[in-house]
């Protein structure tokens, strides 16, 4: 019984130290990743809290109208003409296939869309509740993460428009084929 | 001397029913509201991480734009019965060509707002 205990109090302990070296090397990392404002720039953040939170504020309201008006377009592309031309095909036994892919690309990249800006919007509601007056280096960092979400949703949506032409291109090709067949 | 005849104790409706028994309508309001509140913070949870709280603009932060969606983008869709020749892809391709031009014609998220040099430090720069 008695080294039953001492194994376990061994195991918790080794088990608390590991979390703690673990805690102290992320909060070190951390703050390395904090630490690149200069007294100035923290400075500058402090006195300028509100204006920039307003500012961010607004970006924030036009993004998620950004999301919301392009997610609706992009959806309906999909649902409305590229399943639709694709089933019709498929209904009439022709070949179907690299449209298929296509638009399977294209739903894939519009999930990643999606999430990429449900991580990007998370971030600035984070950098929006934290206090810049009080916490000027964590608001910085919080809007860096940010930033590079923000950039890859804009890479997203760059695909997005590239598998749009992909999928008309997939489309000309298939009429070509099919002009050739029906003469 | 004869021992005095304690009669027996009789349990009132009350002591028979045991301590749950007797707080029954608590126990009814503690789970009641328990379960409310597991069910508020699973829905909670599930709203922020479907991604249904990103498009809800009817949220507080959201107000200034919510009445600026665009509810007249609708796309005319195309059959998908029917039958399949040249005019048929060539009508798809016309009504394709017209909402993809639409949909591209936003390069959405596109800029550097969050620059730290813009939106921070106005143009000051930064050490990055």
């Amino acid at each position: 019984m008695r080294q039953t205990i001492r194994r376990f109090s061994i195991a918790a302990v080794a088990v608390l130290a590991t979390g703690g070296v673990l805690m102290l090397g992320s909060s070190l990392v951390g703050a390395q990743s904090y630490a690149v404002l200069t007294e100035d720039q923290k400075q500058h953040i402090v006195e300028n809290c509100v204006s920039i939170k307003s500012s961010l504020n607004q970006l924030h309201a036009t993004d998620a109208l950004l999301r919301v008006n392009r997610g609706q377009m992009y959806e309906s592309l999909s649902s409305k003409l590229m399943d639709r031309f694709n089933d019709r095909l498929g209904s009439n036994n022709l070949d179907n296939k690299a449209m298929l892919t296509v638009t399977s690309n294209y739903r894939q990249q519009l999930n990643e869309f999606r999430s990429h800006y449900i991580s990007y919007e998370q971030k600035v509601s984070a950098a929006l509740n934290v206090d810049c007056t009080k916490k000027p280096i964590e608001f910085h960092a919080l809007l860096q993460e940010a930033r590079t979400l923000r950039n890859t949703v804009h890479t997203d949506v760059i695909k997005l428009h590239q598998i749009i032409d992909d999928y008309r291109s997939s489309v000309g090709t298939f009429l070509l084929n099919y002009e050739r067949l029906s003469q | 001397m004869e021992e005095p005849i304690i009669p027996p104790k009789v349990a009132t409706a009350d002591e028979a029913l045991g301590f749950w028994g007797r707080h029954r309508f608590s126990l009814l309001l503690i789970i009641t509201v328990s379960i409310a509140l597991v069910l508020t913070v699973i829905s909670m949870a599930i709203y922020n991480s479907s991604g249904a709280a990103q498009l809800d603009l009817s949220r507080p932060g959201y107000r200034s734009v919510s009445d600026q969606v665009d509810s007249g983008t609708t796309i005319d869709g195309f059959s998908a019965t029917g039958p399949v020749n040249v005019d048929t892809i060539k009508e798809f391709m016309k009504l394709y060509d017209e909402q993809a031009n639409k949909a591209k014609a936003v390069d959405a998220f596109s800029g550097d707002p969050l620059n730290p040099a813009v939106l921070e430090f106005g143009n000051q720069g930064t050490k990055e």
